[in-house]
C-alpha cells in the first residue's frame, strides 16, 4: 500500500491517458443544441433566426440529448461542449446543462453571452463549467452591432460578460477577424488578454454555412480578409507565429507522405471528437455536413455511428485528378483552410479545390520563408 | 459540520460528485463547486483507493471494509485498517464521501 491514494491531475499526465491515447475513443463530443440564434452575424456558419419555427421543430429534446449522451458516456466520453446557435436562446438550457453535468462529463458552453442572465450565473456557480467561451465580436458599439446587427446587443453582451466575470466563472474569450470588426481587432486582442488570463485566440479565417444560403454566403465571402491581411494579423501575435514557426518543419513539408494516396481524410476527424447537429445528425467533426458522411441518431445508435459508419467515412477516397494532383499533394496543405469539410462547404464537393485557401496559404508559407531569410530571431 | 471518522464510520460516495469507471479506473468527477481542491479537476484514484471506494456502499463499517481488502490484498489488517480511514478522511474533506454515521 503507498501514500496518497487520490489524484488530481492533467489527464496527459494520467495512466487512464496512457490507456485511452492510442485507441479510437470518442473522448469529447459537441452538442449543438440549437442553430437559432438572437443575434444575426454577418460571418455566421449556421445562425437562423430566434423564431424559426421550423428549426426549432428539429431541435433535439432534453431526452433525445440524455440519450446521445448516456451513449457516449458509456463509450467513455468526458467532455462535452454545448454550442450552437446561441444555447442559452433554449429556455430548458438549465436542464440540459445540468443533466450532461450529472452523468459525469466535464461541460464547456459556447456562448455570445447576451442572454446571460442571474439564473445561469446562480447554475454555473453552483455547478461549474469546465469553461465557458464567449466571442468578442466588437469591443464598442458600433463594431460590435455592425457584425451582429442586433441594435442593443453590445449593452447585453457586455452585462453578459461582466456577470459572468464578476460571479467567477471560467471564462475563455476568443474574436473572429472579419472585414467588420478588423480595425478594432488589435484593441479586441487587448481588451480579451486584460480581461481573461488563459490564452486569448481569434480566427482569421471564415467557412461557408451549413445550410449553403447563397445570400449569406455572399455575406461570408465579403467578410473574408485578404490572404496579406490574414498574415499580418497572425505575424503581429508573437505566440501564434511563433507557434506556427516551431511546427513549420511539418507545416510546410516536401516530402508529404501521403502524396500516392487517394483517400480525402488525413485529418484527425472520427478519432476521438464527434459532434451532434440541433437535428441529431451525427458528424465527424463540426464541419463535415455532407449527406453521405452525416448519420441520424435519431434513427440509429451512437455505437454504430462511430464504429461502424465513421470508418466508411474515413475510408472515402477521390478520383478526381485536379484534386489529386494539388491539394493532395501540396506540401504547405497544412497551412490551409482545406480539408474535406471546407471543400464540401466551398464548392460542393469533398475534394474540390479552392483558390482562397490556397492563396492564404502560399502567403503564409511566403511569409515564414521571408522571416527565416530575414534573419527572424524567432525562426 | 466536521464529522469525526472512525474505523466504526460508514461512508458512501457523495451525491456532489459522479465516478465513472473508464478504462477500468475510477474517474470521479465534481458536480458542485467546493470539491476537492480546485473547481476545475478531475480525480482518479489509485489501485488501492480504486478497491477501497467500490467498498464505500454505505452498508458496510470501515473496519469491515479494512477486513474485505486484508483478505483480497493479504495484507495485514492493521496496516489496511489505517490506509482506510487515511482514505476516507481524505476524501471526506475534499466532499467525495459523505459519513453515514
Amino acid at each position: 500500500m503507498d501514500g496518497k491514494m487520490t489524484y488530481s491531475i492533467e489527464i496527459q499526465q494520467s495512466s487512464l491517458w496512457d490507456k485511452l491515447k492510442d485507441k479510437r475513443a470518442p473522448l469529447s463530443f459537441n452538442i449543438e443544441v440549437t442553430a437559432r440564434c438572437n443575434n444575426a452575424c454577418r460571418h455566421c456558419y449556421i445562425n437562423l433566426p430566434e423564431d424559426d419555427s421550423a428549426a426549432k421543430e428539429l431541435e433535439l429534446r432534453v431526452a433525445e440529448i440524455g440519450d446521445i449522451a448516456e451513449q457516449a458516456v458509456k463509450l467513455g466520453a468526458m467532455w462535452c461542449l454545448i454550442t450552437g446557435g446561441e444555447p442559452l436562446i433554449r429556455p430548458d438550457f438549465p436542464e440540459i446543462y445540468l443533466m450532461l453535468k450529472r452523468k459525469g462529463l466535464l461541460v464547456s458552453l459556447f456562448t455570445n453571452a447576451t442572454m446571460v442572465n442571474q439564473g445561469h450565473v446562480e447554475l454555473f456557480k453552483k455547478y461549474p463549467p469546465w469553461d465557458v467561451e464567449v466571442t468578442v465580436y466588437g469591443i464598442t458599439r458600433e463594431t460590435y452591432e455592425r457584425v451582429t446587427r442586433k441594435l442593443g446587443s453590445f449593452d447585453m453582451f457586455m452585462n453578459g460578460l461582466n456577470m459572468l466575470m464578476n460571479n467567477g466563472v471560467r471564462v475563455r474569450l476568443k474574436s473572429m477577424a472579419i472585414r467588420s470588426n478588423l480595425a478594432e481587432h488589435g484593441a479586441i486582442a487587448e481588451f480579451c488578454r486584460k480581461l481573461t488570463k488563459d490564452n486569448y485566440r481569434f480566427d482569421p479565417q471564415i467557412h461557408m454555412r451549413y445550410d449553403g444560403d447563397p445570400m449569406r454566403n455572399s455575406e461570408i465571402n465579403a467578410e473574408r480578409l485578404i490572404p496579406q491581411e490574414v498574415v499580418a494579423l497572425e505575424r503581429a501575435g508573437e505566440k501564434r507565429m511563433k507557434s506556427i514557426q516551431q511546427n513549420c518543419s511539418t507545416l510546410i513539408n516536401n516530402k508529404f507522405t501521403h502524396k500516392e494516396c487517394d483517400h480525402l481524410f488525413h485529418c484527425g476527424a472520427g478519432n476521438w471528437i464527434f459532434n451532434v447537429g440541433y437535428d441529431g445528425k451525427f458528424r465527424l467533426c463540426s464541419s463535415l455536413c455532407q449527406a453521405n458522411t452525416v448519420y441520424d441518431l435519431r434513427k440509429g445508435k451512437l455505437t454504430d455511428a462511430w464504429f461502424n459508419f465513421s470508418p466508411s467515412v474515413l475510408d472515402m477516397r477521390s478520383h478526381r485528378k485536379e484534386y489529386l494532383e494539388t491539394c493532395r499533394r501540396c506540401p504547405i496543405v497544412n497551412l490551409c483552410l482545406w480539408c474535406p469539410a471546407h471543400a464540401h462547404l466551398e464548392t460542393g464537393a469533398l475534394d474540390g479545390t479552392t483558390p482562397y485557401f490556397c492563396q492564404v496559404a502560399h502567403a503564409r508559407a511566403d511569409s515564414l520563408i521571408s522571416r527565416k531569410q530575414l534573419g527572424d530571431p524567432y525562426y | 459540520m466536521e464529522t469525526n471518522i472512525t474505523h466504526d464510520t460508514i461512508c458512501t460516495p457523495s451525491d456532489d460528485v459522479v465516478a465513472r469507471k473508464i478504462e477500468g479506473e475510477i474517474v470521479i468527477v465534481p458536480l458542485v463547486s467546493g470539491i476537492g481542491d480546485a473547481d476545475d479537476e478531475f480525480y482518479t484514484l489509485n489501485e488501492t483507493g480504486q478497491a477501497i471506494w467500490q467498498k464505500l456502499d454505505g452498508q458496510r463499517t470501515l473496519k469491515a471494509v479494512a477486513s474485505d481488502l486484508a483478505s483480497e490484498f493479504s495484507s495485514p489488517k492493521a496496516e489496511l485498517e489505517n490506509d482506510v480511514l487515511g482514505f476516507v478522511c481524505e476524501l471526506t474533506r475534499m466532499g467525495m464521501l459523505v459519513a453515514k454515521r
